[in-house]
């Protein structure tokens, strides 16, 4: 039920956002957009996924990542049409079938996924900071730029993230078995 | 004091889990050692006027040549390192089949990207030479060629998760595992053996080397498919090379492993972890990944303290490897009654050749040395020094390693014979590089003035000796692999 | 054996499906891209649109008379990329003239508020566009959104009160449809497909 609450409660921040995603990409891609993954994630956080799905879910999950990284949907976002297909896609089809599959996932796997996330803000931060064409029509060069360090400065702070307990061991004082696993019996 | 971990067990009895994949790995190091040593030598005599090379293929074999060297330096020490750490972890063999096929994927991309495609611009595929080829190749050969980087990337993070995980896994994390409880004079009862700590470091610095690689490929890749998509130039030098750097510097630190788990046998003492090996393996991190800036020491536009950074860690760089390993070799081999067989006299000559290798590296590393010798012969010079004369070198002594008979045994007159030939034609091949740089001879040049030629064709003999001695070790290998397994 | 893989078979191919069609066949990850091709592929119908000129008389946007006309929007006191892209514009009328292809050019602005005649007028003159075969306009306020739409131009204002727009040059042939899209400094590619469309 708390779950259930702060989804929604993640959701209404998204839509609270409205202004703001369109008037800046950073708002939009970076904040907007993970804050309705983040709602998919938590309504499905007690959700128990069956190992054979964990595949094809996560092939679901990265299919809807990759659409939302293409620039001309980051444009379409800012339709109506695109608009509610972003509502509706980020959390049913990228949250929800993030969180089914992720604990099914092999602890390579998952190092492969993170690891590839870093690259790919790496190169879209390398794009978007260097384009000298406009990449989304709806946003202003500087902006775009605003972006693109955006993106660098996320990778760090990932990679900070993930490699702390991996390098240094895991901290006495978080829960062990980050992200539920030990509740999802993997 | 501390003690050697309790499941090392040294030699003949250690348990060699995936040994056969290793083994099938090391066949095909060998052959494609030998392939590109066979290209290098063409494109020597192609120098010396012996041979004529239409010179667009000149540029591809210089091309094949370097990538296929780097890959096959990395694939052959990453195989080493395996195969030591599969005495202390246990690791999935899945994993290495799966970065074994990328690997194999990724060779047959650049072979087809190179002699298909007719891509020639170099191994270091510096933006933005690939997507201006003044009409020698196709946007889609580059394309192909940095796919096949790809794959070969993605296997070797593959291996890197795995081994890390391993290593996490058994460690609990990854200081200990590179021997902070040593350093910080903290009780340790499980002390990690030598071949794990080179294993985390080269880990931690590999796989941040592969994600920045990662990241600057697919941007170049997207610079190819989508030309109005530019690259700011000067941070994709800095992070190729940062790339290339650690990638190349990993495959000799993996490759290292051999000489820690091996020369024991041979000595018959334990080489342990102590605080100064873990202090120089923590500095070895660092300066792997602060150094690379002395690549870009003719980058004039580079902040002058990146640059000033390069050349003090050239320096630097150098001590951890020499008063550690290299001297510690020393002093093991001086005072134990080593048997000089093929695998122990390659892996004490691969210590030397590196040791010795840093030196032109460090000159080379000088500012106002690089200002007129960066271009120039020196530079194949020094690190064939420490490619053909340590990695290389650190790769057959482990498959002769691998293929010894059941007893050791001094060396019969065909490995004395091979020995010698292979170490007098590489001696004499990079010497000759180092002087041709030392005379101003540039370097990458498929035409020669007449001036040259001596050089080139003296190095072109000494090269000749280095196929040689190559052959008849991978022959060799690959004779008595068959025999004890058939 | 087979029905355990089928879900994730399925679900790659559907999914390397969508991302196919998202981006029109792997040819367009931009929606700039995606608007040159959906034009080529589909060309749009062009409404007769009068345009006020810099002399303040009315120029149709559609052809007359089997000619082609040259469109891009600008807006008079732009600072950067507009003032390149009429030298560029300039060197297509020029070049058009010398071998004698029937075409029109037309700078229209987006901003007809502060664009009055006088104002095109002074942009015309310091890029010596005559009024002849090269002119600047500007449309209707009431018609804009409609004219942008259908080119799909995109203005939004930026930070020093300017605005910042896809500038390019699009391609109205004579039968009176919009069918391509050049970058501004395109000039060879117009040239040619000029040539092309009218021999």
């Amino acid at each position: 039920m708390r779950m259930i609450c702060l989804a929604l409660l993640a959701f209404a921040e998204a839509i609270a956002l409205r202004q703001a995603a369109e008037a800046s990409p950073v708002q939009h891609v970076l904040v907007q957009m993970p804050l309705l993954v983040l709602a998919g994630v938590l309504i499905s956080w007690d959700i128990r996924g069956r190992r054979v799905w964990a595949v094809p879910l996560l092939l679901t999950a990265l299919t809807a990542f990759l659409f939302w990284m293409l620039p001309r949907s980051v444009d379409w976002a800012l339709t109506p049409a695109g608009e509610t297909a972003k509502y509706l896609s980020l959390p049913l089809l990228l949250g929800v079938p993030l969180r089914l599959s992720w604990p099914w996932l092999a602890p390579v796997l998952r190092g492969f996924l993170k690891a590839n996330a870093l690259s790919m803000l790496g190169v879209l931060g390398f794009l978007y900071t260097h384009a000298p064409l406009r990449i989304c029509n709806s946003y202003l060069v500087s902006a775009q730029q605003d972006l693109g360090f955006a993106f660098l400065h996320l990778a760090v702070v990932l990679a900070c993230i993930w490699a702390v307990p991996v390098l240094f061991g895991h901290p006495r004082w978080l829960p062990s078995g980050s992200a539920g696993c030990s509740k999802c019996g993997a | 004091m501390s003690t050697v971990s309790e499941n090392y067990v040294p030699g003949h009895a250690a348990a060699a889990p995936q040994a056969g994949a290793v083994k099938l790995t090391m066949v095909l190091s060998g052959a494609v050692f030998a392939l590109m040593m066979a290209f290098g030598l063409l494109m020597r005599a192609a120098q010396g006027q012996w041979i004529d090379l239409d010179p667009a293929l000149f540029y591809q074999l210089l091309t094949a040549h370097g990538a296929g060297m780097v890959g096959t330096a990395a694939l052959s020490g990453a195989a080493i390192m395996w195969y030591f750490c599969g005495r202390h972890l246990v690791l999935s063999g899945g994993i290495f089949w799966a970065f074994l096929g990328l690997f194999l994927l990724g060779v047959v991309l650049i072979l087809g990207a190179i002699f298909i495609g007719g891509y020639g611009g170099a191994w270091t595929f510096l933006f933005p030479l690939p997507a201006l080829s003044g009409g020698a190749w196709e946007a889609g050969a580059a394309a192909a060629f940095m796919l096949g980087y790809t794959a070969i990337g993605v296997g070797f993070l593959l291996y890197y998760l795995e081994l890390g995980r391993r290593i996490h896994a058994r460690y609990g994390s990854l200081v200990r595992a590179l021997g902070w409880n040593l350093i910080l004079g903290r009780e340790d009862n499980d002390p990690p053996p030598p071949a794990i700590v080179a294993a985390a470091a080269v880990t931690i610095f590999n796989s941040i080397g592969i994600i920045l690689g990662a990241a600057v490929l697919v941007a170049s890749l997207v610079h190819l498919l989508v030309p109005g998509f530019e690259v700011d130039a000067l941070l994709a030098k800095n992070l190729i090379y940062f790339f290339g750097h650690v990638f190349i510097n990993a495959s000799i630190y993996m490759a290292v492993t051999a000489v820690y788990e091996i020369l024991p046998e041979y000595t018959g003492k334990p080489w342990k972890s102590n605080r100064l090996f873990a202090i120089a393996w923590n500095a070895v991190l660092i300066f792997v990944m602060a150094v690379y800036w002395h690549h870009l020491l003719q980058d004039v536009v580079m902040p002058p303290w990146m640059l000033v950074v390069g050349q003090l860690v050239s320096y630097f760089s150098g001590i951890p490897l020499i008063a550690v390993t290299a001297f510690s070799t020393f002093l093991y081999v001086r005072g134990s009654r080593m048997t000089w067989d093929l695998a122990s006299s390659l892996l004490v000559l691969s210590v030397a050749g590196w040791s010795v290798g840093s030196v032109p590296a460090s000159i080379d590393g000088m500012i106002s040395v690089n200002k007129v010798m960066h271009n120039t012969m020196w530079v194949p010079g020094h690190f064939h020094t420490y490619l053909l004369l340590g990695e290389v070198a650190m790769a057959f002594g482990f498959m002769a390693w691998l293929v010894r008979g059941k007893t050791i045994s001094q060396m019969d007159g065909l490995d004395r014979a091979a020995f010698v030939t292979y170490l007098a034609g590489a001696v004499g091949f990079v010497t000759v590089f180092l002087f041709s740089g030392a005379a101003s001879i540039p370097r990458r040049w498929a035409v020669h003035y007449e001036e040259w030629l001596s050089h080139d064709r003296i190095g072109t003999l000494f090269g000749g000796l280095v196929v040689l001695g190559t052959l008849v070790f991978v022959l060799r290998f690959a004779a008595r692999l068959g025999r004890r397994e058939g | 054996m087979a029905a355990r893989f089928l879900p994730s078979v399925l679900a790659a191919v559907a999914g390397g499906g969508i991302l196919w069609l998202a981006t029109d066949g792997a040819q367009a990850f931009t929606s700039e891209a995606a608007r040159r091709l959906d034009v080529v592929q589909s060309p749009r119908q062009v409404p007769k649109v009068l345009l006020e000129d810099m002399m303040s008389r009315p120029v149709p946007l559609l052809p007359q008379a089997g000619e082609v006309v040259l469109v891009e929007f600008i807006y008079t006191v732009c600072g950067d990329i507009c003032q390149i892209a009429a030298a560029d514009f300039a060197e297509i009328r020029d070049r058009l003239q010398a071998q004698g292809v029937k075409a029109r050019l037309l700078s229209v602005s987006f901003d007809p508020e502060r664009d009055t005649p006088e104002q095109m007028a002074i942009y015309g003159d310091a890029h010596e566009a005559d009024g002849i075969m090269w002119t600047i306009a500007r449309p209707e306020k009431t018609a804009l959104p409609e004219l942008l739409g259908l080119f799909d131009v995109i203005v939004i204002p930026d930070e020093w009160g300017g605005y910042q727009h896809n500038a390019a040059i699009h391609v109205i042939t004579g039968d009176g449809r919009f069918s391509a899209v050049y970058d501004t400094d395109a000039v060879e590619d117009v040239l040619a497909h000029l040539s092309a469309v009218q021999p």
